[in-house]
């Protein structure tokens, strides 16, 4: 095959919607190393400090020469080690950021192919080289080389939450000779990774394996332990040189409207930690149940929607979306929309809940909604405003899952004046993801509010550094002083 | 510090009556930090659910427990997890407690488990603090019911009040029967209370009529317990709020029991399929 000539993506290999209804395995079953190979070789190779596509990357990946690499060698083995070593250096996640990634959004809408066909497939390129370095060893052998040759004791960092930007901080800090403990209210670590996004979209085996190789690094991990309630923020500053809050955005903000308390309605966060985190479908070998009727309404068009539709899929029920803009404002990812209406759910635009009906005995029976328009004028993320046309529309249903967004969880900083807090309920932090408490660093979602889990990994990098400075600072200063 | 993450031991066991049963767990993270008011998360086994239970009493690093065999995961406990055995995760205190300070003449009362933890947790904390006079009133059906000395409230309060239904124990009634008698009689400044959500109720328009705050824990399903999920939310004073953050205490004058109540039915029937099959010996 002649190079960078052909205009369309080597496709990857999905398995069919019928057959993924009956499981939560995984839908995309990726490259191997031959197609990856053949992708691989339609990239444009733009010199690495001028690609578009690392420019829009969050953490400038260098995408180009990760390509180049599997490119350059017959072997896959080297292939992929060599393409790892390269995306390592900025991103320590690609197994789960070429899963979760906005890609559309990002590196691929950059992509100079992109121009004249379609974008190279980089997410389902950064996740075989995940995937088969995890699956073959390869990841195992280059931690080795990379392993600190120092003993830890740079210094001790306590990191709150065990989120993408937590884990990537806590790496980024035990790789340079941290003692670095992560602090977890849950009874397991991964954050949003863990509870939110389903095994369908994540084998939770991928995280999994993140986990264990931050405790190859030496990171330890206190789950169970709510910073604010189990230990105070205080307590821990007085161990630590340094504190990392990421501890995310986790409460879900519930509609203000009759009905909310009905018994099947959920947020998506009940709905997605029952099964996700708990294991409810499949009670009763697992212990938490959860219900689905026959027909769900998921409100919301946002990642946690189509997660919160797709799963009541696989529990058997007709899905539809019910959301209150249009079709070109629907904020999930691209592919993960493309999946929900191949799996047959169904999207209603332009309507906005005002009521959730039920019958005698508190069960849903019918939503009621506002039917919308869209004006002309555009809103500050340049979305079409909307506004009620008066008429309204009862749609049957009997379950009801409420999927507009969540705020940061206050249990952080509830009880802790010393941390500015903004009107939104987010952390202030300076250019250097510091808090208002010095030595206390954040990022992710508690300091962006929704965001995403390469932009939290790019603060998480960024906090690290950060916190090596500060501590090294620290650090001579105090020998000045001793001095 | 000793720090558990997963493995919290049993270190003590015992039947309460037919029903309900205490059990003690080595936590002394959470032991530390533990208020009366606020409650803990635990977690059997890596298949099991996450229930939120009321802390009797902490002591040497340990939480006492009050629990009824009610459903799939209390039964196990009580079967499977005997002295020396380990849960493999235990979360807390969670929850707001109450305010530990002087109220004058306080009401506590329970007629549930829960209600009975809460009670002695309540009582024992506000008669230490100079000015309180504390009632406690517990409630049981039958004199069959009533627990061992040492897990009533008689010690730890001023003046104890024991009903049964029946009369077959303490005084014929309910602590509302109680309550009614003493707001007529006495100055009450404000009353606690825990169990039943159907007494709670009831309570509350008792109560509403002095203007004696009334002060109860509404008891919902949990699942994370750390305000992630919106399970237990509750309607007081016409918001919004989650009773595993917010609560679990709220002015009962405030709450919506309608919808407290209806909401604790929302599994009935799978919390019924799975005790039967786990009584049944696990076969589907
Ligand atoms: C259902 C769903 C699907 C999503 N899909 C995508 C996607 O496809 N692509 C994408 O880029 N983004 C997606 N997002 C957004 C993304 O998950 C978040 O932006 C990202 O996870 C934020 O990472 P974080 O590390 O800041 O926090 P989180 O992942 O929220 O982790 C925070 C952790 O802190 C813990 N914690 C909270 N409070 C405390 C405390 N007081 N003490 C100790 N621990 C505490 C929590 O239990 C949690 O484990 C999705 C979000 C949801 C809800
Ligand atoms: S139990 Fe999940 S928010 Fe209270």
């Amino acid at each position: 095959m002649k190079e960078a000539v052909t205009a369309r993506r080597v496709p990857t290999p999905e398995r069919p919607p019928e057959q993924r209804l009956r499981d939560f395995d995984e839908v995309n079953l990726g490259y191997t190393f031959e197609l990856a190979v053949e992708e691989a070789k339609r990239c444009l190779q733009c010199p690495v400090e001028e690609a578009p596509c690392a420019k829009a990357c969050p953490v400038h990946i260098k995408i180009p020469l990760f390509i180049e690499k599997l490119r350059r060698y017959s072997d896959a083995r080297t292939a992929v080690k060599e393409a790892l070593r390269v995306i390592w250096r900025d991103n320590l996640l690609p197994a789960i950021t070429g899963r979760v990634c906005p890609q559309e959004l990002l590196c691929e809408a950059a992509c100079a192919k992109g121009r004249v066909g379609e974008p190279i497939n980089i997410g389902k390129l950064e996740r075989f080289v995940a995937d088969y370095a995890r699956e073959h060893g390869i990841d195992d052998e280059l931690l080795e080389e990379q392993l600190p040759r120092v003993e830890a004791k740079r210094g001790r960092v306590a990191v709150i939450g065990a989120g993408p930007s937590s884990l990537t901080c806590a790496s980024e800090l035990a790789k340079i000779g941290y003692k670095v403990t992560i602090f977890e209210a849950l009874h397991k670590p991964g954050g949003v990774l863990l509870f939110g996004v389903p095994e369908f979209r994540l084998p939770k085996k991928v995280l999994e394996k993140e986990v264990e190789r931050l405790k190859r690094l030496g990171v330890e991990f206190k789950l169970n332990c709510i910073v604010g309630k189990t230990i105070t923020l205080d307590e821990i500053r007085r161990e630590y040189d340094a504190v990392f809050i990421a501890t995310g955005a986790g409460t879900p903000k519930l509609l203000n409207i009759p009905g909310i308390l009905l018994n099947d309605v959920y947020s998506a966060n009940e709905f997605l930690t029952r099964v996700n985190l708990m294991k409810a479908h499949k009670f009763p070998e697992y212990d938490t149940p959860v219900r689905v009727g026959r027909k769900v309404i998921v409100i919301g068009a946002g990642n946690t929607a189509m997660d919160a539709a797709r799963t009541a899929r696989r529990l058997g029920a007709e899905v539809i979306i019910a959301y209150r803009r249009g079709r070109e404002d629907v904020t999930a990812r691209a592919e993960e929309v493309r999946h929900a209406l191949e799996e047959g759910v169904r999207f209603m635009f332009f309507v906005t809940p005002i009521e959730i009906l039920g019958d005698e005995r508190g069960n849903v029976r019918a939503v009621k909604f506002m039917k919308m328009k869209p004006l002309e004028e555009r809103n500050r993320e340049s979305k079409r405003k909307i506004m009620p046309t008066g008429e309204t529309v009862v749609v049957e249903a009997d379950t009801v899952i409420i999927a507009i967004g969540l705020v940061p969880n206050k249990l952080i900083w509830e009880n802790v004046p010393e941390l500015e807090v903004t009107s939104e309920g987010t952390l202030k932090v300076d250019g250097d993801l510091m808090t208002s408490i010095p030595g206390v660093f954040a990022g992710g979602d508690i300091v962006r509010g929704e965001a995403t889990v390469i932009e939290g990994m790019g603060d998480g990098r960024k906090a690290a550094k950060a916190i090596h400075q500060y501590i090294q600072r620290s650090k001579h200063q105090q020998a000045i002083l001793k001095v | 510090m000793r720090w558990n993450s997963t493995g919290y031991r049993i270190t003590g066991k015992a039947d309460l009556n037919a029903e309900d049963f205490f059990v003690e767990v080595e936590a002394p993270e959470v032991a530390e930090r533990w208020r009366p008011g606020s409650f803990v998360i635990l977690l059997l086994h890596e298949k099991g659910e996450r229930i939120p239970l009321s802390v009797q009493k902490v002591r040497d690093g340990r939480l006492s427990l009050l629990v009824k065999r009610l459903g799939k995961s209390s039964w196990q406990l009580y079967r499977e997890y005997g002295v020396g055995s380990e849960v493999a995760h235990l979360a807390g205190p969670l929850g707001k407690p109450i305010e530990l300070k002087e109220y004058g003449n306080v009401v506590v009362v329970s007629d549930l488990v829960c209600g009975h933890a809460e009670n002695y947790a309540i009582s024992s904390a506000l008669r230490e603090i100079n000015g309180n006079y504390v009632i406690s009133i517990q409630s049981f059906k039958d004199r069959s019911e009533v627990y061992p000395e040492e897990f009533l409230t008689k010690d730890v309060c001023h003046e104890f009040w024991l009903t049964t239904l029946n009369g077959s124990a303490g005084i014929k009634g309910h602590f509302l029967d109680v309550v009614a008698k003493l707001l007529e009689e006495r100055d009450i400044d404000i009353i606690f209370g825990g169990g039943e959500l159907a007494s709670l109720w009831r309570l509350a328009e008792l109560t509403k009529p002095y203007g004696i705050p009334t002060i109860v824990t509404v008891r919902q399903i949990m699942v994370d317990g750390t305000g992630m999920c919106g399970s237990c939310r509750v309607l007081v004073d016409g918001k919004i709020k989650f009773a595993c953050v917010d609560g679990p205490m709220f002015d009962a004058h405030k709450v919506s029991f309608e919808d407290a109540l209806r909401r604790l039915t929302r599994f009935e029937r799978e919390e019924k399929l799975a005790l039967e099959r786990y009584l049944r010996g696990g076969a589907p």
